[in-house]
């Protein structure tokens, strides 16, 4: 049967190509190159071999902004992260300390981020009153607290033996093994909340939790899963972390859930669920990556290279709503 | 001196994109209960907000007691009397009954708020309009129709001369609007003028003296309530004339599709039997609170019952979730679009195939191209009112949203059973009929159609059996030869819960 | 029947089911180590924790208006790290002008964050985080790789020692947050600006009808919060006698759990003076009390995460248990 009055509905899409270029990830795009332009001209050494060689100490943390775009997309929250990615290098450092053998290590400190990821998933399913704030504000002291106790009074621990880390910390060329770990991650979550029906889901949950649930969609099995690989990515970032830093102690991860958070709010993607893409949170990340670099470089003082970091968060959030509300206002005056 | 309490001339608002309000005028006597009628979106609610200075209009211009006023912002419009009660009441569910009374015009004393004085004059004001709860409640506890008291006794308590009522029965019981009215016939005989908006004509016949018409953000007129017939008024409108409100198509209704047995939900609903047959649409009604929706819900695995069983086809199904319920062809369409229907900021393409889009899929990957078609091939099917599949839900109407929900439910191909609960809520006169149609549509295609409504015509009109719920039980069931409006009403009041709050006061 | 709306006022209220947790705990501790009831020990507890009080405060009006701050330890540092460099380099010598400048910054800086959130429509966590990198950063600058201790604060640090304000019995210090306590209970019950607070945050949509400017309350929420800082950084300082620029770091947790605790809605609308007080108060008490009951320190945080998660799923349990008991008094 046809529309009874003979209307037609067009389904076809914009151009995406125009759509594209003027999108919140195509002035990061356009930022990347300036921020890498800018980098060139203030430090004579900002070669693409040194930005590579520098690149790790930066990169462990681009392993949560992947998951954390996903629990943001959903409207949740999860600030726990930085003391999973402590007690994850905690354990496998004990592990590796205990003579366990490398794989052995490595399957625990995956296996430690996954357990604890899946006790907030827990947490937030079984308690859905609860912001998962105030859940993972919880387990953010229970975890690390937990990592106080096994490192004792000394509050580090140095490995015995980094042979195992050391080899993962290895290169292919100028291209350390994290940067195309990192590369590959990114194509496989950008994948799914793009193109799978997982992703859909995402942004269902996000847009409107109780509609998804309404037409099916297996909300509390979806935010399990995201916690859980939320775990299991600190887990990844952990034994990176461990790869440079040969130990662990109680301050280690600290401030990485704010950090990753700050990348994916960065790159667009809201903290309110259901808005943005990860490929903003990726280039974003990217941009703080290379300013980091290339302002270290010019050994400029970390706390300023903070304040910057924070100003263009709040620039980046600030910007678009004082554009809009400028532009709200203009169209009502033209209209009047 | 002029002869209006209130009087407004060539208003024109415009938000950004659409002109809302377009040279529109109005005029209230003193003491008079005044109707304020026409389809959602006919700018009603603008109108509302002109008045009561939340909204400042482009042109035009307002005369109280025959005085020129331009109000700057809502306090103006309190200070000069004039008081509103909105559609959702604008209520703190956190704070207590006192406090929402006296919400910016505390009583203070040096700049310290006087509790004691405050709860006292409260409560007199609920003592005055009969209320069955005490100053000291905190809002969130309370009914809606206790809550449009306490905003009613907000009213009183500014000494407003004009008070605004914006659809106050929509979300109440036939006697809950019983009581309104009387509250209403107390405040006119204070000398309060009274602006009444509502859908619903009994509001109308029973309160207004005057009725004036909006159609399309302009004024079309304004006439005697005594003066006016139904159809003229609905003319009035719609803009054209409506034949035929109810094409109940006659179907015979075919082999049993779905049996619910003994569903039971501690505080919602006890022991619920109902089978429903291919091709027939069944009325669920009752009161609102007797249960009618979270039965349905839990038969859709939206809430877990304590008991029950379903039978799809005389086979017994298990259902733990809404997924379960759809993969067996149960569909509901809930009665809240926004909130429970409807992904307000997606396109109605992506909400159309929100529930298939792993139907739709290739090994987990969306094909986005089908579903566009689909959705497009849907959405001209149920005749929704818009350009592309990309516009976003909320800028439809209501009722071009119900039809973005019925099609959503269309999507769903192994569809059975249809759970379409209340419809017709807020949808406007002309879209009515055109969800009407499709419901009889798909009564001919021989699904089993269930209907929770708390409108007596459509209940009525459509259904070829009517089940009443009361406290959270089926108490009785009517074929449509039977059903009239006093015996549902009967059945829907059975221990009428107003005679048990009293045995509870006492 | 009276007994009955006792025990139901008890097991219905947060802030009297708190004070029954802390006068166990209490009990318990003194029964394994009598010294922990002395008026010493707990005079000190108060001041060792009246930062984290004081904040709870701020922290309570900007949870009730149903926002979030994860700034204000930076405020903190940033105000105190500041005097701290001035008595260092004896740019000012005054007690009162230390607090008076520490305050005013706080109150500048949470003015900031206000408007950000108010008029530029931030969401408060992302704000407030941005601030948290860039006061923080604003403190390491002003340190300039230094710290000041206790010789060069010279009679600053006094003021955490003595108690001339009150009356030769109470440290100055408590004083300070009795003082905050008592004049925010007022503000909260008794003026309009108070219940304008609970109104934003109950409604904000039905707050701006209402004539209520809520991106004015908002603004002077997130000021009064800054404010609280920038006076807990003089406090700290003096407390601690030093400061340094990584005070307090990821203090401003504890402050939300003393908020959650003490059963103040995230979501907000919902909370109390009280409440904050008694979740701030359990909080410090059990820091106190663990190593007298023979828990090693170690275990602290531990045992007060776990303490966080207990509380507020309990808080859930009872909610759906009292939910389940009125659904079952239902007739039907």
């Amino acid at each position: 049967m046809a529309g009874k009055s003979g209307r037609t509905i067009s389904a076809t899409p914009e151009k995406a190509l125009r759509k594209a270029v003027l999108s919140w990830e195509g002035m990061l795009l356009v930022l990347f190159v300036v921020v890498n332009i800018f980098c060139k001209c203030i430090s004579p050494v900002y070669t693409f071999t040194n930005v590579l060689r520098e690149m790790p100490k930066y990169l462990t943390e681009i392993f949560l902004l992947f998951p954390m775009a996903y629990i943001l997309l959903m409207g949740e929250i999860d600030i726990s992260v930085g003391s999973i990615v402590c007690l994850a290098a905690t354990i496998s450092c004990i592990a590796g300390n205990a003579g366990v053998p490398f794989i052995g290590v490595l399957a625990i400190g995956l296996l430690t981020g996954t357990v604890c990821g899946m006790i907030n998933g827990l947490l937030t399913v079984k308690f859905r009153e609860l912001p998962t704030m105030i859940i993972t504000l919880g387990t953010q002291i229970v975890f690390r607290g937990i990592a106080e106790i096994v490192l004792g009074d000394g509050g580090s621990i140095s490995l015995s033996n980094a042979d195992g880390f050391r080899a993962i910390a290895g290169k292919i060329g100028p291209f350390p093994y994290m940067f195309f770990i990192v590369l590959l991650c990114a194509v496989i979550f950008t994948v799914i909340a793009e193109k799978r029906v997982f992703g859909r889901g995402l942004y269902a949950i996000g847009s409107n939790s109780r509609t998804a649930f309404y037409s099916g969609i297996r909300v509390n099995r979806m935010l399990f899963t995201a916690y859980t690989v939320m775990g299991l990515m600190a887990g990844v970032s952990a034994l990176f972390l461990t790869s440079a830093t040969y130990g662990a102690n109680t301050t280690t991860g600290k401030g990485f859930e704010m950090d990753a958070i700050a990348m994916a709010v960065f790159g667009g993607i809201s903290t309110a669920g259901g808005k943005g893409k990860l490929i903003g949170g990726i280039i974003s990340a990217f941009i703080i990556v290379c300013l980091r670099v290339g302002l270290g470089q010019i050994n400029m003082n970390p706390q300023v290279i903070l304040i910057i970091l924070g100003a263009l968060l709040i620039c980046a959030v600030l910007l678009p709503n004082i554009v809009q509300s400028i532009n709200m206002r203009k169209a009502s005056k033209a209209k009047a | 001196m002029s002869d209006y309490v209130l009087e407004l001339k060539g208003i024109t608002k415009i938000f950004p994109g659409v002109k809302a309000l377009n040279n529109v005028q109005f005029q209230l006597k003193p003491g008079e209960v005044h109707a304020l009628m026409g389809e959602n979106g006919a700018g009603k609610s603008t109108f509302i907000k002109v008045i009561t200075g939340v909204h400042k209009a482009e042109s035009g211009e307002m005369y109280l007691f025959g005085k020129k006023v331009d109000f700057k912002g809502p306090r103006d419009a309190q200070q000069a009397g004039i008081a509103a009660v909105y559609q959702h009441p604008t209520s703190y569910p956190d704070l207590t009954v006192t406090e929402n009374i006296f919400m910016n015009h505390e009583i203070k004393k040096n700049g310290i708020i006087q509790w004691k004085q405050m709860n006292e004059e409260a409560q007199g004001y609920l003592d005055q309009l009969d209320a069955d709860f005490r100053c000291t409640m905190e809002m969130g506890a309370l009914s809606v129709a206790q809550q449009q008291m306490v905003e009613i006794a907000k009213a009183i308590s500014t000494h407003a001369k004009i008070v605004i009522l914006d659809e106050p029965t929509a979300a109440l019981t036939a006697n809950e609007s019983q009581k309104l009215y009387k509250i209403v016939d107390k405040l006119r005989e204070s000398g309060v003028s009274i602006i009444f908006i509502s859908h619903r004509f009994e509001d109308m016949y029973r309160l207004a003296s005057r009725v004036t018409v909006f159609r399309d953000s302009q004024y079309i007129g304004t006439y005697d309530v005594n003066g006016i017939t139904n159809s003229e008024l609905i003319k009035h409108m719609v803009g054209r004339e409506i034949s035929d409100l109810f094409p109940k198509p006659d179907v015979k209704p075919g082999e049993e599709v779905i049996r619910i047995e003994g569903f039971s939900r501690t505080g919602y609903f006890k022991n619920v039997n109902l089978s429903v047959k291919a091709g027939e649409i069944v009325g669920l009604t009752g009161l609102v609170g007797a249960g009618r929706t979270e039965v349905m819900e839990s038969v859709c695995g939206i809430t877990k019952p304590d008991a029950g069983k379903v039978y799809l086809y005389g086979k017994e199904i298990t259902i733990k979730n809404p997924s379960d319920a759809m993969n067996n062809g149960i569909i509901l369409l809930p009665e809240d679009r926004q909130k429970t229907g409807l992904i307000l900021s997606w396109g109605l393409g992506r909400n159309v195939t929100l529930p298939i889009v792993g139907k739709l899929s290739k090994n987990g990957f969306t094909d986005e191209k089908r579903e566009r078609e689909l959705s497009r091939d849907l959405l001209e099917d149920v005749d929704t009112k818009a350009g592309s599949i990309f516009v976003p839900a909320s800028a439809l109407s209501g009722g071009n949203q119900q039809k973005v929900v019925v099609a959503k439910a269309l999507a769903q191909d192994n569809m059975k059973v249809i759970i379409m609960d209340e419809p017709t809520k807020g949808v406007d006169v002309g879209a009515k009929a055109e969800i009407y149609q499709i419901m009889g549509n798909l009564a001919k295609e021989g699904f089993a159609i269930i209907m929770i409504s708390s409108e007596m015509p459509e209940i009525l009109g459509m259904c070829d059996r009517v089940c009443v719920m009361c406290n959270g039980r089926i108490t009785g069931e009517l074929s449509r030869r039977e059903a009239t409006q006093e015996l549902i009403l009967e059945l829907a009041m059975e221990k009428g819960p107003d005679k048990k709050k009293q045995e509870v006061v006492k | 029947m009276e007994k009955k709306s006792l025990w139901k006022k008890i097991t219905g209220s947060r802030e009297a089911s708190l004070v029954i947790v802390l006068v166990v705990l209490c009990i318990v501790v003194t029964i394994k180590s009598p010294a922990f009831m002395s008026v010493q020990n707990i005079m000190e507890i108060l001041k060792n924790n009246a930062v984290i009080m004081i904040m709870s405060l701020g922290m309570l009006c900007v949870l009730l208006i149903g926002g979030i701050d994860i700034s204000i330890t930076s405020t903190l540092a940033f105000a105190g790290m500041t005097i701290g460099m001035m008595y260092k380099y004896s740019v000012i010598g005054s007690t009162f002008l230390g607090f008076v400048i520490a305050t005013a910054m706080g109150a500048v800086c949470g003015f900031i964050i206000g408007l950000i959130i108010a008029y530029g429509k931030v969401m408060p966590i992302i704000a407030t985080m941005g601030f948290m990198y860039i006061y923080r950063g604003l403190a390491y600058l002003v340190a300039q790789d230094q710290w000041a201790g206790a010789d060069a604060l010279g009679s600053f640090k006094d003021f955490a020692l003595n108690n001339t304000l009150g009356f030769g019995v109470l440290n100055n210090v408590i004083v300070v947050a009795v003082v905050c306590y008592i004049i925010f209970f007022v503000i909260l019950k008794w003026t309009k600006f108070g219940r304008s607070i609970y109104a934003v945050g109950s409604n904000a949509e039905a707050a701006e009808i209402s004539g209520i400017n809520v991106a004015a309350i908002k603004t002077a929420v997130y000021t009064i919060m800054g404010t609280l800082a920038g006076l807990s950084g003089a406090l700290a300082t003096s407390v601690y006698a030093s400061a340094q620029p990584n005070m307090q770091t990821s203090k401003e947790m504890d402050v939300i759990a003393a908020c959650v605790i003490g059963g103040v809605s995230m979501n907000g609308g919902r909370g109390s003076v009280a409440g904050a007080l008694l979740g701030a108060l359990v909080l410090s008490v059990i820091a106190k009390a663990l190593p007298l009951v023979g828990i090693n320190a170690i275990a602290q945080n531990t045992v007060k995460g776990v303490i966080i998660v207990v509380v507020i799923v309990l808080n859930v349990l009872t909610q759906r248990m009292m939910d389940k008991a009125n659904l079952e008094k239902r007739e039907m």
